[in-house]
């Protein structure tokens, strides 16, 4: 099995905080998301317990982004919408092996110096 | 007498090992040698506009797609982007579906096509795969094996 060309990061954060989520993931070379409504069910026993309370709604924000680049995207993410700032985010990938419908992009990055393509 | 019967046992010891050495290969050849599918199973996840979900949801259905989740959600293009394209809506369905690793490539042609040729119709689908599923019946569901179920 060949190494996969993207990856889809998952990212859930407390609601209002998708557009810290793709701010970010774009300043590293993410081109676009789609974001999902969702509720967390966070455990009551351990909240009381840690006197920390969990906000319920929460957004998940899924970019599709070329695997060379899905480190920097998930650090960026644990920078500005991590567990320790207020959108207290959780951020994972997951492999992905077809894709259909992206268009390739017109721009040249500056890393790779490789044309990326658009979602 | 008793060469005969040697004979004789060598003879069914051989033919023993030929059956358990064609069985081995048989299972071999069909993968992981499951007794519910010889499919794998993946997750297609598939990104269009709303007012597309059930046109793409009926098509899916068509490659022996037995679930599927339709979740709403929308998409975060640029308001300056949209409005010079011309575009309003960004609201958007991520719909999930269970399919069988052999019907992908299929039905990823026939999602390109849909994507490039049906007005407001463009989206982005791709494939995770799935690692493990609990319970034959409900593996036999998800990948379309009605031999799972047993006649009474």
């Amino acid at each position: 099995m060949g190494e996969n060309k993207y990856e889809m990061i998952l990212c859930i954060v407390n609601t209002g905080f998708s557009e810290t989520v793709m701010d970010a993931a774009k300043e590293v070379g993410a081109r676009g998301g789609t974001v999902i409504h969702a509720r967390g069910t966070a455990n009551k026993e351990a909240e009381q317990f840690f006197h920390i309370s969990i906000q319920p709604d929460k957004e998940i924000v899924m970019i599709l982004v070329p695997a060379e680049i899905k480190d920097k995207v998930l650090h960026a993410l644990y920078s500005y919408a991590g567990l320790k700032t207020e959108g207290q985010g959780i951020a994972f990938s997951l492999p992905v092996d077809d894709v259909v419908g992206l268009t390739p992009a017109t721009h040249v990055t500056t890393d790779t110096k490789e044309q990326k393509p658009n979602e | 007498m008793t060469e005969n019967k040697l004979t004789e046992r060598k003879q069914k010891i051989a033919v023993a090992k030929k059956q358990i050495k064609e069985k081995v290969a048989a299972r071999k050849t069909h993968g992981n040698g499951n007794a519910v599918t010889p499919n794998k199973l993946k997750l297609l996840f598939t990104v269009v506009g709303r007012r597309k979900a059930e046109y793409f949801t009926d098509l899916l259905q068509s490659f022996e797609v037995n679930m599927q989740m339709v979740m709403l959600a929308h998409g975060t293009a640029n308001e300056k982007m949209l409005n010079y394209l011309g575009l309003t809506d960004t609201d958007k369905v991520v719909i999930i579906s269970v399919i069988q690793e052999s019907k992908i490539l299929d039905a990823l042609r026939v999602l390109e096509e849909k994507f490039n040729t049906i007005k407001g119709g463009k989206g982005v689908a791709c494939t995770v795969p799935l690692s493990s599923v609990i319970g034959t019946l409900i593996y036999g569901f998800l990948s379309n094996n009605k031999m799972v179920v047993k006649e009474k």
